[in-house]
């Protein structure tokens, strides 16, 4: 198997003659989780609808598992993936009989249907809620039940907008231990829509930075994956690297970010409170207009900005060696 | 004044003694009316179904003509069926004139329009994520109407007693293709407008507090299931 779960080709959505979404190319791969993360109206919702199949495109191609969706009978393909909406619905009726629904859909037999029931509704922390009403829960609970209510068709694939968007914080844990453990021990592959980066770093393989209906290459630009160490009462950021001084005193970090305006560029080693300072080579220049943006290899590809009349005044260019520094504080912890 | 309370006092005489001629004339005015609502919701739910959840051009007009048909005057739909089953109608050899069924023709089309009005507002009225909901859990078309009507039962349920209501009180069709014929097709409604006409107001009376009561319960069984709730 190793088709991809997902695979989009040239999918564009048009609403009202705007572009409101426009991937070239994406593939999703089986059994990971997936984090679409962007601002509200960045196309997250509008990604999860066509490839939940509720929406099609207006070109373009979707794959699942190598078919595609345009040539396959959709019923059968929705019946292998399920979407929890942001604000779930729960049919007004019983916990038990909203659980059902799907499995019902799905002919499965009564005793089966119970089975799966009771073994999801503990899965997310609610058993003995069957006979309760599904108009008189919580907002954390009704956003797990919709999440039972999904995993009871033992998907494929679980896509959710914005799961934790409506429910209190320890809920939020609750409910992201839940989707770990779902991946890690069926296979799911996860794809979720989020505006809180913490969240899709915390819980995705992969994140799928959406702006403005298009793929971002990073959302935030210097983002790097790695560990804490301590050195003495100094606290380093190891992206493997690179170690970079972090301000929060903390172990729990596995992303940091350098906002690239934080960083100051020089010729020479200058002294200053900044405690993290690297030499390295300018990779790449880019004309941003008022500014120029580089790239620096400094052990890491750092990106930074700096006016057009710096970088005349300087003299940069691809190949010239600099310094790079900034402070710890600057630095943005994930 | 007199005469109003001697009235009220026969006609409670009359109720509680079970009087064979009123107790016959209850049962049939409930007989036509429910066959009527029950025919009418057969076809105005499915139907005030499709034009609610679906778009087409011209749906705004349809919605309009069946708005405007919930308040069609009893007297012209009378004329209407009259015109058809009278003997020199297209239907006049199927011998309907007359008849309960003739009745039952003339309420199922007073009924239907106001079946079909409100229930397409009641599907408009169901929150969106109710058809996402039934697609993404992997239900196929019949079974998301479905749910979708399950969702929009109460409201079915008032389209439903508002149409019962209709018919049950109407006077104007039943007496003109019912012909008001004692023991045959004598509603509630047509009795009470002959006994009123011939100066027996008891008897009037007492069949206008029966079909009070009558309005009443169907109203307050709708009530009891809303708040039932499932």
């Amino acid at each position: 198997m190793d088709t991809f779960q997902f695979e989009i080709r040239d999918l564009t959505k048009v609403y009202n003659g705007k572009t409101v979404l426009d991937i070239p190319h994406l593939t999703i791969k089986k059994g990971s989780i997936y984090g679409a993360m962007g601002p509200n109206g960045s196309g997250k919702t509008t990604l999860l609808s066509m490839l939940s199949l509720l929406l099609s495109p207006t070109s373009g191609k979707i794959y699942f598992e190598g078919i595609d969706i345009d040539e396959a009978d959709k019923h059968v393909l929705r019946q292998k993936m399920t979407l929890v909406l942001q604000n779930p619905f729960l049919f007004s009726t019983t916990v038990e009989k909203n659980v059902a629904y799907g499995l019902k859909a799905r002919g499965i037999e009564k005793g089966e249907r119970k089975k799966r029931i009771m073994e999801c509704l503990e899965l997310v922390g609610l058993e003995g809620f069957e006979k309760r009403r599904a108009d008189e829960l919580s907002g954390g609970e009704t956003q797990r039940v919709a999440i039972a209510r999904a995993l009871t068709l033992y998907p494929k694939v679980l896509l959710l907008d914005e799961p934790t968007a409506n429910v209190d914080r320890r809920s939020v844990d609750v409910l992201e231990g839940i989707l770990k453990e779902l991946n890690q021990r069926f296979g799911i592959t996860i794809i979720l829509a989020t505006h809180d980066i913490n969240q899709a770093y915390r819980l995705a393989d992969e994140v799928i930075s959406l702006f403005g209906g298009k793929i971002a290459k990073s959302p935030v630009e210097n983002l790097f994956k790695g560990r804490v160490l301590r050195e003495k009462d100094i606290f380093l950021f190891d992206t493997g690297r690179i170690k970079v001084a972090i301000l929060p005193e903390t172990d729990e970090v596995s992303h940091i970010s350098i906002p690239p305006e934080a960083v100051i560029i020089s010729h020479e080693p200058i002294s200053t409170s900044a405690r993290n300072s690297f030499s390295g080579e300018i990779y790449q220049v880019a004309d941003g207009g008022d500014s120029v943006t580089l790239v620096v290899d400094a052990g890491e590809k750092l990106t930074v900005k700096v006016t057009k009349k710096s970088f005349q005044e300087m003299r940069l260019n691809v190949g010239s060696r600099v310094y790079l520094t900034f402070k710890s504080s600057s630095v943005e912890v994930f | 004044m007199e005469y109003i309370v001697e009235g009220i006092r026969h006609a409670l005489r009359l109720i509680f003694s079970l009087d064979s001629e009123i107790f016959g004339i209850v049962l049939l005015s409930l007989k036509v009316s429910t066959i009527a609502i029950f025919l009418s919701s057969l076809t105005g739910v499915p139907v005030g179904f499709f034009i609610g959840v679906s778009e087409f051009w011209g749906k705004k007009l349809l919605v309009t003509i069946f708005n405007t048909l919930m308040a069609f005057p009893t007297v012209v739909v009378g004329l209407l069926v009259y015109s058809f089953i009278s003997r020199q109608g297209p239907l006049g050899p199927l011998g309907l004139l007359f008849t309960p069924r003739a009745m039952v023709i003339g309420q199922f089309i007073l009924a239907t329009p106001i079946i079909v009005a409100l229930t397409i507002s009641a599907t408009q009225g169901i929150d969106p994520r109710v058809k996402i909901t039934a697609m993404t859990l992997g239900a196929g078309p019949l079974r998301t109407a479905v749910t979708i009507l399950s969702e929009a039962r109460f409201a079915l349920m008032a389209a439903v007693v508002a149409g019962f209501g209709r018919v049950i009180a109407e006077v104007g069709c039943a007496m003109m293709v019912g012909g008001n014929i004692r023991g045959y097709t004598r509603t509630m409604t047509t009795a009470i407008a002959l006994e009123t006409a011939k100066g027996e107001f008891a008897f009037g009376l007492a069949l206008g507090f029966i079909l009070l009561a009558v309005a009443f319960s169907v109203n307050l069984l709708l009530h009891w299931l809303q708040s039932k709730r499932d």
